[in-house]
C-alpha cells in the first residue's frame, strides 16, 4: 500500500520532468553544427545548466522561506527583501558564468583543444545572464501565483523551476552562440 | 529586511564553484567523445534525459529519507527496513521511466532521421542498462549523503540535492559511453 502511494505521487512528475529533459536534449540535437563550429562550447553545457538549476532553486526556496517568515506576501511582493534576493542571484550568475567560461577554456587548452577564449567566455556570460533574468522573473511569477492561491511555495517551485529551467537555459545557450557567431 | 545580497553571494559561492568544477569535468568527457555524439546525435538527445531522471529520483529519495530521519521513522543503519523499501521503489520508478522515455526518444529521433545504424531494441537496452547502473550509484550516494549529513548535525535537505545531481551528471555521462563501448556503437 505504502509503496503504491509513493509510486502514484512521484511517477507522473518524474516522467513529466523526463519529457522536459527530452525537449532539452532535442534542442541539443539541433545544435550539432554549431557545437562543431565552436570548439569548447560542448564543455560548458553541463556547467551552465547545473549553475542555472542550483541558483534558481535556491532562490525559489529562499523566497518560500521568506513567505513562511512573513517577509513577503502577495500584497507586498516587490519589497527590499525580494530585491536583495534578485541582486544576489544575478551577481552569483555573473561570477559563476565567468568562472565556467574561463575554466572550460583553461582545461581545453590543457588537453590540446584551442577554443577562441573571447568567443567562448562571451557566449557563457550572455547565456548565463539572460537565462538568470528570465528564470528570476519566472520564479517571481510562480511565487506570486502560489501566494495568491494560498499554496505552500516549497511544494511547487522546485519541480517547476527544474523542468522549465533546463529548457530555457539550453535555448539561451543556443541563441547566444548564434548571436556571437554572427557578430564575431 | 532579513536578506542582504552580499550574504546571499557569500553563502552561495563555495558550493557553486565546487559544482562548476565537477560539471566542467563532465563537459570535458563530452568533448573527448564528441565525434561519437555527432555521429549518433540520438545519444546527444539522450544524455540530459538520463541525467534528469536519476537526478530527480535521487533527490526525491533523499528528501523522503531526510523527512524520515527528522521525524524518526528512519534510523541511520544500512539495514533499515524503511530505507530498503524506499530504495526498491525508487529503482522500480526509474526502470519504468527509463523504459517509457527510451521509446519516446527513439521515435522522436526516427522522425528526425537520427537513428541511423541503431535499432529500437538496441537503443532501449542501452538506455535501460545505463539508467539502471546510474540509479544504483545515485541511490547509494543519496542514502549515504542523507545519513552522513544527518549524523553530522547538518540538514540533509540542503546537502542531498546538489551532491546527487552533480555526482549523477558525471557518472551518467561515463556510464553512457561505457555501455556504448560494450555494445560496440561507433566502433
Amino acid at each position: 500500500m505504502y509503496g503504491k502511494e509513493i509510486m502514484k505521487q512521484s511517477l507522473p512528475l518524474i516522467i513529466l520532468c523526463g519529457i522536459g529533459a527530452l525537449l532539452t536534449g532535442s534542442t541539443l540535437g539541433l545544435m550539432v553544427d554549431i557545437l562543431k563550429n565552436i570548439p569548447g562550447l560542448i564543455v560548458v553545457i553541463p556547467g551552465i545548466i547545473a549553475m542555472r538549476g542550483n541558483i534558481s532553486t535556491a532562490l525559489g526556496s529562499r523566497l518560500g522561506s521568506a513567505y513562511h517568515l512573513g517577509a513577503i506576501d502577495a500584497d507586498n511582493i516587490w519589497n527590499n527583501d525580494l530585491k536583495q534576493n534578485i541582486y544576489g542571484s544575478l551577481i552569483l550568475s555573473f561570477i559563476i558564468s565567468i568562472f565556467i567560461g574561463l575554466l572550460a577554456y583553461i582545461t581545453s587548452v590543457m588537453i590540446g583543444v584551442y577554443p577562441n577564449a573571447l568567443k567562448l567566455i562571451s557566449i557563457v556570460i550572455i547565456a548565463g545572464i539572460i537565462s538568470a533574468i528570465i528564470l528570476t522573473l519566472l520564479t517571481i511569477s510562480i511565487i506570486y501565483l502560489v501566494f495568491k492561491r494560498g499554496y505552500d511555495p516549497d511544494n511547487i517551485t522546485g519541480p517547476a523551476l527544474a523542468t522549465f529551467g533546463d529548457i530555457i537555459t539550453i535555448f539561451c545557450i543556443l541563441s547566444s552562440a548564434i548571436l556571437i557567431e554572427v557578430i564575431m | 529586511m532579513i536578506y542582504n545580497w552580499k550574504k546571499i553571494v557569500k553563502n552561495g559561492l563555495p558550493i557553486l564553484f565546487f559544482t562548476a568544477i565537477l560539471e566542467i569535468l563532465a563537459g570535458q568527457i563530452l568533448q573527448g567523445k564528441q565525434e561519437l555524439l555527432y555521429l549518433f546525435p540520438i545519444f546527444l538527445i539522450s544524455f540530459p534525459v538520463i541525467n534528469s531522471v536519476s537526478g530527480n529520483i535521487g533527490c526525491v529519495l533523499g528528501a523522503r529519507l531526510a523527512s524520515g530521519l527528522h521525524v524518526g521513522y528512519v534510523t541511520v543503519t544500512l539495514d533499515d527496513k524503511e530505507m530498503h523499501n524506499n530504495l526498491i521503489i525508487s529503482l522500480l520508478i526509474g526502470f519504468i521511466t527509463y523504459f517509457i522515455l527510451a521509446i519516446l526518444i527513439y521515435f522522436i529521433a526516427l522522425f528526425s532521421n537520427l537513428t541511423k545504424g541503431i535499432g529500437l531494441i538496441e537503443f532501449v537496452s542501452i538506455i535501460i542498462i545505463t539508467g539502471f547502473l546510474l540509479l544504483f550509484i545515485i541511490s547509494f550516494i543519496s542514502v549515504l549523503a542523507a545519513f552522513i549529513s544527518f549524523k553530522r548535525g547538518l540538514d540533509p535537505d540542503d546537502i542531498v540535492a546538489p551532491v546527487v545531481t552533480t555526482a549523477g551528471d558525471i557518472t551518467g555521462i561515463l556510464f553512457l559511453f561505457l555501455i556504448l563501448g560494450l555494445f560496440g556503437v561507433g566502433l
